[in-house]
């Protein structure tokens, strides 16, 4: 899978990277492209209940980031936060040199981070392709005066980005189905669709909330396949929260345990495994907490 | 192929119409062009991006009188800029877009059935200084609108033009202006629909947080539709005032934004098609009702007290119609031509398991 061309997200980014934007199916590592997201003591509080506590981690580039925790832990909590939906009371969230809390989500999607969402929050009536192409939203320009009038401009751009979205639907095992309106497809694949919205935004750092949440066993090997192909081929940061243990020590090279809104472990995940507050918060026993 | 030939058979359609048909139903088909521009603007906002707008009788008003009042000849108590016409239709539609782009700040903020709330207060605003600004609007008479007036052709009666044995008044000349303006107004939103900004805008209206997530600024969006809807309600006011040849306040009411919302709603939400057929409907529905009134039942002229007068029936219809629509045909009037497309050729299946091939098939 190639980078496009033009669709680099990083401005300064090394000269090698920029010479051979084409290269084949070996990544393009940008040295300096990734930037690691260091989440800094973040603190959400609604009205008197505190959902995140001072909980902070770093993503390191290139790394798949578990965040796990039992129900109500805060886990959405976080993402909303990183993504800019929710504000944060206190805390920072660094992204390179830019600080994501004081950002509107369509400006924390500008700095590159794509997201799915637990629940699919797809267009059902809109085919696959339209679904995608709303992946590009950043990258092109047309405008309402540009798409009423159909300006050559925005057509060509219409093209380039339609072939790009091709490519990636390819990808993600999507390639023949992207005429079919996403509200007739199975609950499955609609999954795979977030996941290529998100990629077609050409992400640095990607966020899945529960990749495989309600799939069969089937799926979620599928679904696994494809995260650890997205990471070798796109070399992206990927911050994931899962309920499938399994799923979660395969993937993840690093793991942060949340429970009722604070940090209770961070670590490679054989040892997170077994760390007791970690095994009390799953299975409450008295010494958990 | 085939849809080459429905597309010359109804511009075909279209042309011939004047020629045959009289006075009243000219003038009707040009209320429903009309109609169909403002429809077409008012699904841009409610059916593509979800926000429902009460206010859009509003703008219809701003474009009529903005454009009566650039256009028109200042007389003893009544104001006017003696623009010519063209320029004064392209500046109505401009305040109209630019008196959606001063309530935008709300618009881009308010979701859904919020801003519906918040635009009804357009309709009262609007009312007030349409009665209240005399020198303007002529208060309760309304004013006169001067004609369009396009490369020195008036559309008008005054210069007398006979084509084809055919006199060629002001609703026959306006037949051709208003069937241009409808297709130029429906081919843009269609690009828009189509293209990048359509697929924002249907994203807000089914997951706005995803849409911002996907790098969409939200309420710039809002705020940008809606002043893009302001227009097309703009521009449906330019051509009613046009027909119309008078301007009245009491039109310009909350039942004329109900009008449109129906409109949308029994057409289809979200499409261009949609607008256009329900526009159609809502406004030849009480035409037909009083050509043909006197054949039903319980339709009476209006203060007769035999019965409902045909406004007031087409009201009752349409109502029932929205209900009708909402519980049976989620997608409009055109979601069941669309399905009945779909079906025709499987009701013909049976047919072509036949060895002798149809006619169709054979040319």
């Amino acid at each position: 899978m190639t980078r496009a061309s033009g669709a680099t997200p990083e401005s300064g980014a090394a000269p090698e990277s920029g010479a051979t934007p084409e290269s084949g199916a070996t990544p393009t590592y940008q040295p300096g492209g990734m930037p690691p997201l260091e989440v800094r003591d973040v603190t959400v509080r609604f009205a008197g209940l505190t959902a995140l506590d001072g909980v902070s981690f770093t993503v390191e580039p290139g790394t798949v980031h578990a965040l796990i925790g039992p129900n109500g832990a805060g886990k959405s909590t976080c993402f909303n936060v990183l993504s800019g939906v929710y504000r944060a009371t206190s805390g920072s969230v660094r992204l390179g040199g830019a600080e994501l809390t004081a950002l509107r989500p369509h400006e924390v999607a500008a700095l590159g981070v794509a997201r799915t969402f637990q629940n699919i929050a797809l267009s059902p009536r809109l085919p696959v392709r339209d679904n995608l192409l709303l992946g590009r939203h950043r990258l092109t320009r047309a405008g309402f005066v540009a798409a009423g009038l159909r300006l050559p401009r925005a057509r060509r751009e219409e093209r380039a980005h339609e072939a790009r979205i091709a490519e990636i639907a390819a990808f993600v095992g999507l390639g023949d189905l992207l005429g079919t309106p996403v509200g007739l497809l199975p609950y499955g694949v609609r999954k795979r669709v977030e996941l290529a919205r998100a990629l077609a935004m050409e992400p640095r750092l990607l966020l899945l909330d529960e990749p495989v949440a309600g799939m069969n066993s089937g799926e979620r090997v599928e679904m696994a396949e494809l995260i650890v192909s997205v990471r070798e081929s796109l070399g992206i940061s990927i911050l994931l929260v899962e309920h499938d243990m399994g799923m979660v020590m395969r993937l993840a090279d690093r793991v942060t345990v949340l429970d009722f809104g604070r940090r209770i472990a961070d670590g490679p995940p054989a040892e997170v495994q077994n760390d007791p507050k970690v095994v009390g918060a799953y299975l409450g026993t008295e010494e958990g907490l | 192929m085939s849809r080459h030939l429905i597309r010359a058979g109804v511009l075909a359609a279209f042309v011939v119409v004047p020629f045959y048909l009289e006075g009243f139903w000219l003038q009707a088909g040009l209320f429903a062009m009309s109609a169909a521009v403002g429809a077409i603007g008012l699904n841009l906002l409610t059916g593509a991006t979800g926000q429902l707008s009460m206010g859009h009788a509003f703008f219809l008003a701003v474009g009529a009188y903005a454009y009566v009042y650039f256009a028109a000849e200042p007389t003893g108590s009544l104001g006017g800029l003696g623009l010519p016409t063209p320029l004064a239709a392209v500046l109505a539609v401009v305040l109209s877009g630019a008196a959606g782009g001063l309530f935008s700040p709300i618009a881009g903020r308010l979701k859904g059935a919020y801003l519906g709330i918040a635009t009804l207060a357009l309709i009262f605003l609007g009312q007030h200084l349409l009665f209240n600004a005399g020198p303007v609007t002529g208060g309760f008479n309304g004013r006169a609108v001067p004609p369009l007036e396009l490369f020195g052709f008036v559309f008008s009666d005054a210069p007398e033009l006979v084509v084809m044995d055919v006199p060629f008044g002001a609703l026959e000349r306006l037949w051709f202006l208003g069937g241009a303006v409808l297709l130029a107004a429906a081919l843009f939103a269609r690009g828009v629909l189509r293209g990048r900004p359509g697929r924002a805008m249907n994203t807000i209206r089914d997951h706005e947080i995803a849409a911002g997530v996907m790098g969409v600024p939200v309420a710039r969006y809002r705020a940008g539709v809606f002043v893009l809807s302001s227009m097309y309600g703009g521009l449906a006011g330019v051509l009613l005032a046009l027909v119309f040849q008078r301007t009245v306040p009491d039109y310009f009411g909350m039942l004329l934004s109900l009008d449109y919302l129906a409109m949308i709603v029994i057409g289809g939400l979200g499409s261009v098609g949609g607008a256009v057929i329900g526009a159609v409907f809502v406004s030849l529905l009480p035409q037909l009702l009083t050509r043909y009134g006197d054949a039903l039942p319980l339709v009476a002229a209006p203060g007769s007290g035999d019965g409902v007068s045909p406004a007031e029936a087409a009201r009752l219809l349409y109502g029932a119609a929205v209900v009708a629509v909402v519980l049976f045909l989620p997608g409009g009037l055109l979601g069941l031509l669309h399905s009945l497309r779909r079906r025709l050729p499987g009701l013909r299946l049976p047919l072509s398991a036949n060895p002798t091939p149809s006619p169709e098939t054979r040319s």
